[in-house]
C-alpha cells in the first residue's frame, strides 16, 4: 500500500505517530511493513516516520535484515527503563 | 565595512576563491545563504573517479575557510543588492538572518533537536527524512551551530491578544507532551482552565487550516490540557520567585489582576489583591454563566495564584489609592474592569422589573436569580452580555426570550457562536428596533417595552452603519422583565481626583507601559480599554506586570516581547503554497447538546478525549515552522537559544565581486513519465548520493516504499539534460559520472544487488574517467543503450521500465526493477539575476552567468569587477569547479591591482 500524500504533510505528522509506532514495537522489533500494518498506515509513510525516529534515537535497527530483505527496528529504551510511548 | 572582495556562495567554488584570495592577502567577505559552508559537495557520498570520501576532502577546506584570518564568513546570510559606484567599487547590502541561537554559546550538542516538536523535510537529505525546526544543518556542518527555522509568527499565536503561544501548545499536544503544553500556557496566565472554556478564540478565526476544511479547535485543546493537569496535579508546578523585598497591591481580581499577580509573584514580589466582590475572579466569577464556565474551573485557576503566596482579600472596596501607597506598597495596579452597566435612558427604566444584564448575571451566579418560570423576557442589546443573559433567562424558565437589537444581525458585536447557540436554545431575535419607554401598568408591573423600528444610515466612528429611527413605527413588545445589556463602563469615580480619566471613563495610561500620570500607579484590563474580553485583559495584566517590574528596578519601560516584539505574522497564502495538495482531515466534531428549552446550568460542551485532542493537533500546518513551544530553550545546556533575536542588515564596500552561487538540480517531477513524486521507489541521483553517504538518512540503501533492501536498481541517465522537451538542450556533464560512481558504491554496499544503467551515451571525458567507467562494467554493472520512454508501478511497488534497446535490435523492451534512480542534470541558479541593481549581470542563452570572453578570460562577466566561479556559469564537476575558481581568483587579483582599489592602496592614499 502506498500513498500519494505530499512528503511535507507526511513528515509533519511524524510527532503524531511516535506513540502509535512505539506501541507497535512494545512486543519486540518489527519491519516497516509489519509496523505499517500494526498502525494501519501505508508503508511508504511509515518509512518516513521510522527513519525520523531512528535519526533522533527513538528506534534502532537490528544488525541483519530478514531473509526477505527487511531490517527490523526496535524501540530504544530510555535510561530509566521506560520507552518513549506515552 | 570595507573588503577587497565579496564572494557570494560558499560551495566548493566560493570556498576555493575565498581561500586563494585570502592567502594572497586580500580581505574577503564570504556570504552563504545556508547555515553552513560547503555547498553541494559536502552532501555527496564519494567523488568520482577517485572514490575519495566527499566530506573528508571538503571538511578541511570548510574549516580553513571559516578560520582564515583574511576571510569573514557570514553563514545564514544573503546578499540583498549590489550596486557599482562611480569609482568602480561596489556597495552591497547584506542580510544576516536570525539563527535564534547564539553561535558563540552553542556547543553543537544537538539536544534541542531531540526535544523539538516540529518536523519538516530535511533539505540536506533531499527530503528523504525529517529534520526538526531546531537543527544543525548536517553532522559535518561548519560552523556546527544550531539554527531554528522560523518563517514568521503563526497566525494563531499572532492573533492571541494574551500573547499565548497557541501554535506552541498545539505542537506539544501533537507530540503527546500534555503537561508541557499546560505549562506553556501557564507561563502566560494562571487562567488556563477558564480560557479553555470561555475564550472567544480569535486564534481559531485566523487558523490557516480554516482555509482548508476547518480551523483547529485551539480553545478546546487548551481545555483538554487544563483538565488533564488539574486531574493529575496538586498545584501549578511553578514556584514563586526568590522574594525581592518589594510589594505590589492589585485592585481587582479579574483576569487582568490575577494574571499580573501571577507574573509578579513569579518575579519575587509580595502581592496582595483587593476586591470588593465576595469572591475573586471578576467577571469569570460574577458574570460568565456556569454552563460556559463552571465555578470549580475558575477556582482551580485562582488556586494557581494563591499557591504562589498571593494574598486575595475580598469584600474590600478600595476608594483611596493613596492609602495603599502610604501603606508601603511600591506600586499599585488598578484592574477594576467595567462593573457599571450603561442605562437605557428611557422612561420607566427605574422600575424593579428592569434589571441590567450584568446585575442579572451576577444574581444568577450568586444564586439570587429571579424565578422566570412562564415569564416573557426582553433583552436589549446585541453583545455577548446580551447573549449570556438571554441564554440564562431560558434556563430560569422564561417562556419567551427575545433579544431586541437596534442594528442587524451582521452588525451584532456578540461572538457568532454565541448568537448561534442562543438561537439553538430558543432565543428569538428582533433586529432594527430600539426601546422608547418601558410600559408599566397601574400597579407598577412591567407589561411591555415600547420600541421604534430603525433603519441603517451612514457609518459612524466605529465603521458600523448608524441606526436611525423610522418615524411613526412605534410598537410594543409584551413582556414581564426587561434586561438592558447595551454596554459596560468602568467605575472610576473614586479615583478621579488621583488620576486622569479618559472620555470612555477609563483610567488614562500610556498604552505601551500602562503607567498613569502617577508613576507608582498602573492600570490594566477593561478599566483602561473599556469592555473587551479575557484575552485582552490577560495581555494587559502581563504587560502591566512586566512594566511594574521594569519601573521598580529602574529600567526602561519597554521590552515586552510577548506582544510588542513578535516576528511578523506569516502570510497564510505562503503557508498554503508549501504544498500542492492537502489531504482532507475530518474536523473533530463539536458534540454540544443544545436543547431548545434548556432547564439547567449544566455545562454543555464536553472535553475532547485524548484521541480527539491528539488527532486534532495533528492537523496543524506549522505555519511559522517553529511553534515557539520553548522546549529547546528549556533544554539547551548552554542557554544558547534566544527566540527574540532579529535579523540584521549591514552595508559593505568592496573592490570586486565573485559570484559562486552554484547550480540548481533539475526538478524530476518535470518528467512526469518517470513517476518521481508519484512512485516512492523512483528517486533522484542526489537522493541516492545521500543514501550512500556515511551520514545517510536510512540505515543503508533501502526502498522508500517499504524499507526493503533493493535487489535490482536501474539508472535513467540524462534526466532533464539534452532534452528539448524540458527546455534544456545542454549536457549536464556530471550525471553520467556520478551514476557510474553510484553504480560502484551500490555494488560495494549491496553485493547481491544488480545495477543497470539506461543511457544515451556515456560521457566519460576527463582524467581517469573512462577507466572508471570500464572498471564499473568489469565489476558487474550493466549498461543498456537507449532512451527510457516511461516508468510504471506494480502493486508491490516494483517498477517497470519501458525502454528502447538500441544494441539488441532497437526494439522496445520492458524490465522490472525494485528501485529506479533518475540521473538528474543541473540547471542555472537564477537567484543571481536579482542581485545587481542598475546594471544587470549578463546571462547566456541558457540563463547561466555569461562569460563574454570565456575562451580568453574565463571567470570575467559582463560587469567589470564582477567575476564568476564554479557552476554558476555552467555545469562542472568538482575538479573543474576548483580550476575555474582559480581562474576567477586570478582575474580578481588582476582587477584589484590594476584598478588600484585595494584596501592597502586606499590606506596608503589616506596616509
Ligand atoms: C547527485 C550529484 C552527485 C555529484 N557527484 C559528484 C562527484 O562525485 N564528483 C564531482 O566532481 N562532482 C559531483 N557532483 C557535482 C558537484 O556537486 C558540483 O560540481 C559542485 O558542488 C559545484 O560547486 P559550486 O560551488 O559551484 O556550487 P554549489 O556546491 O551548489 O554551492 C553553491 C553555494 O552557493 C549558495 N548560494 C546560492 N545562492 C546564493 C545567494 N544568493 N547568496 C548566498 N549564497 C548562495 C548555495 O547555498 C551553495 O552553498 C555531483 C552533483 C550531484 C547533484
Ligand atoms: S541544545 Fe543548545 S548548545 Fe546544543 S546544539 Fe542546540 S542550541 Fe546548541
Ligand atoms: S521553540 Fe519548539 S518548535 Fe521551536 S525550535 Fe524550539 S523546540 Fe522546536
Ligand atoms: S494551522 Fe496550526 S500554526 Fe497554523 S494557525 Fe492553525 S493552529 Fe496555528
Amino acid at each position: 500500500m502506498s500513498t500519494t500524500r505530499e512528503v511535507r504533510e507526511i513528515i509533519r505528522e511524524e510527532p503524531l505517530m511516535h506513540g502509535d509506532i512505539l506501541r507497535a514495537l512494545s512486543d519486540g522489533p518489527h519491519t516497516v511493513p509489519e509496523i505499517a500494518s500494526a498502525i494501519g498506515k501505508p508503508s511508504d509513510e511509515t518509512v518516513f516516520w521510522v527513519m525520523g525516529m531512528r535519526r533522533y534515537g527513538m528506534v534502532v535497527e537490528l544488525a541483519e535484515p530478514t531473509d526477505e530483505g527487511f531490517f527490523q527496528y526496535a524501540a530504544v529504551k530510555k535510561a530509566d527503563g521506560e520507552d518513549e510511548a506515552r | 565595512m570595507k573588503y577587497d572582495a565579496l564572494v557570494i556562495g560558499a560551495g566548493i567554488g566560493g570556498m576555493e576563491s575565498s581561500l586563494k584570495l585570502g592567502d594572497m592577502g586580500y580581505k574577503v567577505l564570504l556570504v552563504e545563504k545556508e547555515a553552513s559552508v560547503g555547498g553541494r559537495m559536502i552532501l555527496l557520498s564519494k567523488v568520482f573517479p577517485t572514490l575519495d570520501c566527499a566530506s573528508c576532502i571538503s571538511g578541511p577546506k570548510m574549516s580553513s575557510t571559516i578560520n582564515h584570518p583574511n576571510i569573514t564568513t557570514v553563514t545564514y546570510g544573503e546578499v540583498k543588492t549590489i550596486r557599482r559606484d562611480g569609482d568602480g567599487r561596489f556597495h552591497a547590502t547584506v542580510r544576516q538572518k536570525a539563527r535564534y541561537v547564539d553561535p558563540a554559546a552553542c556547543t553543537g550538542c544537538q539536544e534541542c533537536e531531540q526535544v523539538c516538536t516540529v518536523a519538516v523535510p530535511d533539505e540536506f537529505n533531499s527530503d528523504l527524512v525529517a529534520r526538526r525546526a531546531a537543527h544543525i544543518p548536517f553532522p559535518q556542518a561548519v560552523p556546527k551551530k544550531a539554527v531554528i527555522t522560523r518563517e514568521g509568527t503563526s497566525s494563531c499565536t499572532d492573533t492571541c491578544p494574551a500573547g499565548i503561544k497557541a501554535h506552541g501548545y498545539v505542537s506539544l499536544i501533537r507530540s503527546g507532551k500534555y503537561e508541557e503544553a499546560f505549562q506553556l500556557v501557564l507561563d502566560a496566565t494562571p487562567l488556563v482552565g477558564s480560557l479553555g472554556r470561555a475564550c472567544y478564540a480569535p486564534c481559531e478565526a485566523e487558523c490557516t487550516r480554516g482555509d482548508l476544511e476547518a480551523p483547529l479547535p485551539i480553545r478546546r485543546l487548551k481545555r483538554f490540557i487544563a483538565e488533564r493537569h488539574y486531574a493529575t496535579h496538586d498545584g501549578p508546578g511553578v514556584q514563586p520567585g526568590e522574594p525581592n523585598g518589594k510589594s505590589v497591591a492589585i485592585v481587582g481580581s479579574g483576569p487582568a489582576g490575577l494574571t499580573a499577580a501571577w507574573q509578579l509573584a513569579r518575579k519575587g514580589y509580595r502581592v496582595k489583591i483587593l476586591d470588593s466582590a465576595p469572591e475573586p475572579g471578576g467577571f469569570l466569577r460574577q458574570a460568565i454563566p456556569v454552563y460556559r464556565l463552571p465555578q470549580e474551573v475558575v477556582e482551580q485557576d485562582i488556586r494557581n495564584v494563591t499557591a504562589l503566596g498571593v494574598e486575595i482579600v475580598t469584600d474590600t472596596r478600595v476608594d483611596d489609592l493613596q492609602a495603599l501607597e502610604r501603606e508601603g506598597y511600591d506600586a499599585v495596579l488598578l484592574a477594576t474592569g467595567t462593573p457599571k452597566a450603561t442605562s437605557l435612558g428611557v422612561p420607566g427604566e427605574e422600575t424593579t422589573a428592569v434589571v441590567s444584564g450584568l446585575d442579572f448575571l451576577r444574581d444568577v451566579r450568586f444564586a439570587e436569580a429571579p424565578d422566570l418560570e412562564g415569564k416573557r423576557v426582553v433583552i436589549v442589546g446585541g453583545g455577548n452580555v446580551a447573549m449570556d443573559a438571554a441564554r440564562s433567562a431560558r434556563r430560569l424558565g422564561a417562556v419567551d426570550t427575545l433579544v431586541a437589537y437596534r442594528r442587524g444581525r451582521e452588525e451584532m458585536p456578540a461572538h457568532v457562536a454565541e448568537i448561534e447557540d442562543a438561537a439553538k436554545e430558543g432565543v428569538r431575535f428582533e433586529f432594527l428596533v430600539s426601546p422608547v419607554t418601558v410600559v408599566v401598568d397601574a400597579s407598577g408591573n412591567v407589561t411591555g417595552l415600547r420600541c421604534t423600528r430603525m433603519k441603517l444610515g451612514e457609518p459612524d466612528a466605529s465603521g458600523r452603519r448608524r441606526p436611525e429611527p423610522i418615524p411613526g413605527s412605534e410598537f410594543v413588545i409584551k413582556c414581564d422583565l426587561v434586561i438592558p445589556a447595551i454596554g459596560l463602563v468602568p467605575d472610576t469615580g473614586p479615583f478621579d481626583s488621583h488620576v486622569a480619566v479618559s472620555r470612555n471613563r477609563g483610567i488614562q495610561v500610556d498604552p505601551k507601559t500602562l503607567q498613569s500620570e502617577v508613576p507608582w500607579l498602573f492600570a490594566a484590563g477593561d478599566v483602561v480599554s473599556g469592555a473587551s474580553d479575557i484575552t485582552h485583559a490577560v495581555g494587559q495584566g502581563r504587560r502591566a506586570a512586566h512594566m511594574i517590574d521594569r519601573w521598580l528596578n529602574g529600567g526602561e519601560l519597554d521590552g515586552f516581547e510577548a506582544l510588542d516584539d513578535r516576528l511578523a505574522a506569516i502570510d497564510k497564502a505562503k503557508v498554503l503554497s508549501r504544498q500542492k495538495s492537502y489531504t482532507h482531515r475530518d474536523p473533530v466534531k463539536l458534540d454540544v447538546s443544545h436543547v431548545p428549552a434548556p432547564r439547567d446550568f449544566a455545562e454543555i460542551e464536553p472535553v475532547l478525549t485524548e484521541a480527539e485532542a491528539h488527532f486534532a493537533a495533528g492537523g496543524c500546518l506549522d505555519c511559522g515552522v517553529c511553534s515557539e513551544c520553548g522546549q529547546c530553550v528549556a533544554t539547551c545546556p548552554a542557554n544558547a537559544i534566544d527566540l527574540s533575536q532579529h535579523e540584521q542588515t549591514f552595508e559593505v564596500d568592496v573592490g570586486a565581486v565573485v559570484v559562486s552561487t552554484g547550480f540548481k538540480l533539475f526538478a524530476a517531477d518535470a518528467k512526469p513519465e518517470y513517476g518521481w513524486g508519484k512512485y516512492p521507489n523512483v528517486i533522484t541521483g542526489m537522493q541516492m548520493d545521500r543514501l550512500l553517504a556515511p551520514t545517510r538518512p536510512f540505515n543503508t540503501v533501502l526502498r522508500p516504499s517499504d524499507g526493503k533492501v533493493p535487489d535490482r536498481i536501474a539508472y535513467i541517465s540524462c534526466t532533464g539534460s539534452r532534452d528539448k522537451t524540458v527546455g534544456n538542450p545542454l549536457c549536464s556533464k556530471i550525471c553520467c559520472m556520478y551514476s557510474v560512481k553510484q553504480n560502484q558504491l551500490i555494488m560495494g554496499a549491496l553485493p547481491l544487488a544488480d545495477v543497470t544503467m539506461h543511457y544515451i551515451d556515456v560521457r566519460a571525458a576527463g582524467k581517469r574517467y573512462d577507466e572508471f567507467y570500464e572498471e564499473s562494467k568489469e565489476l558487474g554493472a550493466a549498461y543498456i543503450k537507449g532512451r527510457v520512454a516511461k516508468v510504471t508501478e506494480k502493486p508491490d511497488g516494483n517498477l517497470i521500465l519501458h525502454y528502447e534497446d538500441i544494441e539488441n535490435g532497437g526494439g522496445l523492451a520492458e524490465a522490472e526493477y525494485d528501485m529506479v534512480v533518475l540521473a538528474v542534470g543541473v540547471q542555472p541558479n537564477r537567484e543571481v539575476e536579482r542581485l545587481f541593481e542598475g546594471e544587470p549581470l549578463g546571462l547566456d542563452e541558457f540563463a547561466y552567468v555569461a562569460e563574454p570572453n570565456d575562451d580568453l578570460n574565463p571567470g570575467q562577466t559582463s560587469i567589470p569587477g564582477v567575476f564568476v566561479a564554479g557552476t554558476a556559469s555552467g555545469a562542472k564537476d568538482i575538479v573543474d569547479s576548483i580550476t575555474h575558481a582559480g581562474a576567477a581568483v586570478a582575474q580578481v587579483a588582476a582587477h584589484l591591482e590594476k584598478a588600484a582599489h585595494t584596501l592597502r592602496v586606499l590606506k596608503e592614499v589616506a596616509r
